[in-house]
């Protein structure tokens, strides 16, 4: 009878061992362990022995059946693994085709420029105004010291409407509207991004229509130093890190000093390139101290306060940044171009 | 301005200091020079006699010379020469072989086989401005005095052009530079250098007692001076003259008209002498109430009209006043005697005048840009230097004057720390001295205070800051530090309007479309097209051009335009949007435009394709609007009844917030379309205003749901006339509220399987209570009544 054990546990793990599949090996589970299977057979042959005998037969048939189990369950996780293996295997992708499509749109190249010289001076406690392109005449000239049959008023540059009315020609008309509206309380500190307007015929470098940013600060001490500091954080902001600021002596109506502002060439970091014609500098912008005659005008005590004022052509600045060469692109809108200024940059 | 090197010399040491360094330190300084130009160039050169020339063998037009270019054998060349004028006997300039000319380097070369060891030059060819050359020297070899020394290398020097022109682009407030005077003091000033003006004052007091009378019959002009020179003799001009007008831009015609030039090139006084005998009588009178014809110097006809400052004698018109003289009193050679006028002519009368007869003339530009009034004194005083030194000028009468010039001399207070304060700066009183002193300000100290003394010809210095300008530029701006404004700390935020504008650009470009922004300018036929004109076109009172005229009053046609553009470019699934203002009379609107062409997501690998189609345009603006705090029970979708022109009438609809309608979005009509060569494109013209600026709904919490939902689909087939929002409507009213979540459309079908003129519309219903897991039986009630409605309301029956 223990032969008959020790065969029926050779034949279960040969069987086990030969089983090729999680389907044979449930046969084999079957054949072998389950109530009707070879091993409870066994049990049962125990009814027969004497009493001294039983507990040897019984620890006999347990190991047997302990030993097929385990060889059962080894076999079962080979099997299994070798499955998922296999179906892994078949579930292969070809990683070279491309992934879905996830379309992004773009903000106008203009527009990023203004949304980052705004973030750039809220962060500095500036506040964004706001005006209309349908101005007064008012506002865009007499304000900003610019009287009647100032030569910078003539018709060629401006677009009237009528003798009180215009199509403003520059952002300053919003810095105008402030200043009134401030009625003399200072600090003031905002800038004024919109569009403006001049009798230009277009071109690659003239558009009749563009954009502009002015910043505008009022305050006790304010100083022509301040006005520098400024614009070397802005023009580095822009143009990317490490950039110098010069000042050259100019004349607008509206400030008192006034000064041509060129930042170091980007390009060539100063050195001299094609971009700005050896000199190492570029010319991006006008500035100076707000002129007492503005400030007076506007109901400001000028012994009492100053103030800089700066403005800045954002497609010229946006034109230097990528070397755009032709100021038409930014209207045209073609979808080639527009995709290109997909972010922040 | 054109300003000479040269000339400039005469009155400023400029020795140790080259054309372009000065340039530099006056661009530093703010006048700017655009460029610096020599008023001729080569190297090489040397003045030579013609001793021989004959035909070459083998050409029809060249000559063969032998030239002398010094003593001795070996300094006799053969060189072949193309000019036609080219003879032996002439002096001319000879530029030696390794000559550098603006052209190019000269070679030893032969001509047609014939050696060549130099070139005799045209002046043209060593860069003098073609502009002042004659018929003459423009078609041959420049053929030099008789007396010209052989052998001279210093050919510029002996030529007087040893010139260097630097072209100085001047501020509007420095108009007092156009004057060469005014321009060495400032030159002086940068350099710190003396000034020497010629010993000209007092030349004009002197003369007999005359009977010219001068009458100013307008108040466009404040002060005349006149003098008459009974006897001038016209001729050429020395040579220094004719060079210095040359370098300035001036023709050279006869010494006295070169005179009056060269003197309001010096003084920044525009002159006119008038031909003494030519005039009626000695008689002027200012005017600026004609209405008339009159013939200029350049022999045009003009027409005068009240406002219009005119020179009359006898009362008939002698000049446009501060613009050009009449022909008829033109200087010729025959002129015996002139008289001088000197007058100080009103500015935007002059301005104006010359720009509608578009006569932009060298006086009218320097009337228009201003000058000291005592100019007027100063040009008489050098004419008569002049006049008197190269015209033989006597018989000179007393100078008239009518009118007064207003001087009153300019005192400007400042203070040192007010100066440091507005520049941000530490300059101490000895810096700011030194400017003011090198300007000729003549200052004053008195503790901290500066009392300058402007000089007359600096009429744009009236306050403080115009002092501190002249430090600062002066001293130089690399001594400003990089600080930032110490005032008293502000907020920097946007306001929520913008915040909300700028929540366009987020959910747009998250949804792909992309941001353009086309004219504001347009023409009738874009006015004529408006969607929901916002009012009255604004029109401009001088427009670029017809296509420009016009301020748009809606976004529209600018935006299908675009998408044309980009079509006729290749470029498909064109989705766009632009924000912006129109305007129409009195009246302002903010707009969103949206355009859909072709698909949104257009990814048909992956099988994701999104049609940009009527249905992907509302899901854009509810998606919009809800994230701009308008969920959807403030938002209605309602049909098109404003305008079926632009939009399909059956696939276009108007949306709401609350009860304010922002504008109609949907298919544009074929119709329309075609104007742009589009076919199937959605559009939307939304006001924003009521969006930005109204109350927008806040974010509320709530927790989410503790208890398991269950959901039931249902299958209903309706007439084709009910609407989605009907079946919803239904679903809402008929079900239990406190346990249907949500009810969602997720298909609609008409076709083979539905019976003609019904619909199967399929539904899912979410159920959940927020206190407990429902139960079967609660479910069912619920569920039964709801298909119980819609039995009932919308005649539905239930799709097996």
């Amino acid at each position: 009878m223990n032969n008959r054990v020790e065969q029926v546990r050779q034949e279960a793990l040969q069987a086990i061992a030969q089983a090729s599949g999680l389907e044979e090996l449930q046969q084999v589970r079957n054949t072998y362990l389950s109530k009707k299977g070879a091993i409870q057979e066994l049990m049962s042959l125990m009814r027969n022995l004497s009493r001294e005998e039983k507990p040897a037969f019984g620890q006999l048939v347990n190991a047997c059946k302990d030993a097929v189990t385990k060889a059962l369950e080894e076999k079962q996780a080979e099997l299994g693994k070798a499955a998922m293996n296999a179906r892994l295997a078949s579930e292969k992708l070809d990683i070279t085709v491309p992934g879905d499509r996830f379309e992004i749109g773009t903000v106008h190249p203009l527009m990023l420029m203004q949304r980052e010289i705004e973030d750039l001076f809220i962060g500095m406690g500036y506040k964004v105004a706001e005006g209309p392109e349908v101005e007064l005449d008012h506002y865009n000239f007499e304000l900003a010291n610019i009287p009647k049959d100032h030569p910078a008023r003539d018709m060629q540059d401006t677009f009237y409407i009528d003798p009180n009315t215009l199509l403003r020609t520059h952002t300053t008309a919003m810095q105008m509207r402030e200043l009134e509206k401030a009625e003399g309380k200072t600090p003031i500190k905002l800038i004024c991004p919109g569009k403006v307007y001049r009798r230009d015929d277009d071109d690659a470098t003239h558009s009749h229509q563009f954009m502009q940013v002015e910043g505008l600060v009022v305050g006790e001490n304010v100083t022509l130093a301040d006005l520098k500091g400024t614009l070397t954080y802005m023009a580095d902001t822009i143009f990317g890190g490490g950039r110098k600021v010069r000042f050259r002596p100019s004349y607008f109506p509206f400030t008192e000093p006034s000064v041509e502002v060129d930042v170091s060439c980007p390009f060539c970091n100063g050195k001299g390139c094609s971009v700005c014609k050896g000199s190492g500098w570029i010319e991006i912008l006008g500035a100076g101290m707000v002129h007492p005659h503005v400030l007076e005008m506007n109901g400001f005590d000028s012994e009492k306060c100053s103030g800089f004022a700066f403005g800045v052509g954002l497609e010229r600045v946006t034109m230097l940044k990528y070397g755009i060469d032709d100021i038409r692109n930014f209207y045209t809108n073609d979808m080639r171009f527009l995709k290109i200024f997909d972010r922040y940059d | 301005m054109k300003l000479s090197y040269k000339w400039l010399s005469e009155y400023v040491d400029l020795s140790g200091i080259s054309p372009a360094e000065l340039a530099e330190k006056m661009t530093t300084a703010g006048l700017e020079v655009e460029g610096v130009e020599p008023m001729a160039s080569g190297t090489n050169l040397v003045i030579a006699e013609v001793l021989e020339c004959r035909a070459h063998p083998d050409s029809d037009h060249l000559h063969v010379t032998k030239v002398r270019v010094g003593e001795g054998e070996e300094n006799i060349l053969q060189i072949v020469c193309g000019a036609p004028n080219v003879a032996a006997g002439q002096k001319v300039i000879v530029a030696l072989i390794g000559a550098e000319l603006p052209g190019g380097k000269i070679l030893n070369k032969p001509v047609r086989g014939q050696e060549s060891h130099g070139m005799i030059c045209a002046l043209f060819e060593l860069g003098v401005d073609r502009h002042w050359l004659s018929e003459e020297q423009l078609n041959g070899i420049e053929v030099l005095p008789e007396d010209a020394p052989v052998g001279e290398t210093d050919v510029f020097g002996y030529l007087g052009l040893d010139d260097t022109i630097l072209d100085v682009s001047l501020t509007p407030n420095r108009a007092d530079c156009l004057s060469m005077w005014n321009m060495a003091k400032e030159v002086g000033a940068i350099l710190r250098r003396p000034v020497t003006w010629p010993d000209y004052a007092g030349r004009s007091d002197k003369g007999e007692k005359g009977d010219l009378a001068i009458t100013l019959n307008t108040d466009k002009c404040t002060c005349y001076y006149g003098k008459i020179v009974n006897h001038v003799k016209v001729g050429p001009s020395p040579k220094w003259m004719v060079n210095y007008l040359h370098a300035a831009g001036i023709n050279s015609i006869n010494n006295v008209v070169d005179i009056s030039n060269f003197v309001m090139l010096e003084t920044g006084q525009p002159l006119h002498y008038y031909d003494l005998a030519k005039l009626p009588a000695p008689e002027i009178t200012v005017v600026d109430d004609r209405e008339m014809k009159m013939t200029a110097l350049d022999g045009v006809e003009f027409d005068i009209h009240p406002g219009d400052l005119l020179i009359t004698t006898n009362g008939e018109a002698t000049g446009i006043a501060g613009i050009m003289g009449g022909e008829e009193s033109m200087i010729d050679e025959n002129t015996k005697g002139i008289l001088i006028e000197a007058a100080n002519f009103n500015a935007t009368a002059i301005r104006k005048t010359s720009i509608r007869l578009n006569l932009i003339t060298e006086a009218a530009q320097r009337f228009t840009k201003g000058f000291e009034s005592l100019a007027m004194r100063k040009a008489v005083d050098r004419s008569i230097q002049l006049l008197e030194e190269y015209a033989d000028a006597s018989g000179l009468e007393e100078t008239v004057i009518a009118g007064s010039e207003n001087y009153t001399p300019v005192t400007v207070r400042e203070t040192l720390t007010h100066c440091n304060t507005l520049l941000g700066t530490a300059f101490t009183m000895e810096q700011v001295e030194d400017v003011l002193t090198a300007l000729d300000f003549k200052p004053e100290i008195n503790g901290d205070e500066i009392i300058c003394h402007v000089p007359s010809y600096r009429i744009d210095i009236e306050r403080p800051a115009d002092i501190d300008e002249e430090v600062i530029r002066m001293i130089g701006f690399d001594s400003l530090q990089d600080t930032l404004p110490n005032v008293s700390a502000t907020v920097g935020q946007l306001t929520p309007v913008q915040r909300a504008r700028r929540l366009i650009r987020e959910v747009m470009t998250g949804a792909g479309l992309h941001e353009i922004v086309t004219y504001t300018l347009v023409g009738d036929d874009y006015i004529q097209n408006a969607y929901c004109p916002i009012g009255e076109p604004v029109v401009l009172a001088m427009p670029m051009s017809e296509a420009r005229k016009y301020v748009r009053t809606s976004l529209i046609n600018s935006v299908l335009e675009c998408v044309q553009y980009n079509r006729a470019h290749q470029n498909a699934d064109n989705h766009f949007f632009e924000v912006s203002k129109v305007y129409g009379k009195g009246t302002e609107d903010e707009r969103l435009a949206i355009v859909l062409d072709g698909e949104i997501h257009n990814d048909p690998l992956h099988g994701n394709v999104i049609h940009g189609d009527f249905y992907a345009m509302k899901g854009l603006i509810m998606t919009w609007l809800a994230r701009c705090g308008y969920n959807a029970n403030r938002v209605s979708v309602t049909e098109n009844k404003t305008d079926t022109v632009h939009f399909h009438p059956y696939a276009s609809a108007e949306v709401w917030i609350d009860k304010t309608c922002l504008g109609v979005f949907g298919r544009i009509h074929p119709e329309y379309a075609k104007k742009f060569d589009l076919g199937d494109v959605v559009y939307a013209e939304l006001s924003i205003q009521p969006v930005l600026e109204g109350k927008a709904g806040r974010i509320r919490y709530t927790a989410p749901e503790k208890y398991p939902s269950v959901s039931r689909d249902i299958a209903l087939v309706v007439k084709k006339e009910i609407t989605v929002k009907e079946v919803l409507d239904t679903v809402r009213k008929s079900g239990n509220r406190k346990i249907v979540r949500s009810s969602e459309i997720f298909d609609i079908y008409e076709g083979s399987h539905v019976e003609e003129g019904y619909k199967s519309v399929a539904l899912r219903i979410i159920y959940q209570a927020a206190d407990h897991t429902l139960t079967e039986e609660e479910i069912s009630a619920a569920h039964q009544a709801i298909l119980t409605g819609l039995e009932k309301n919308l005649k539905a029956s239930l799709r097996a």
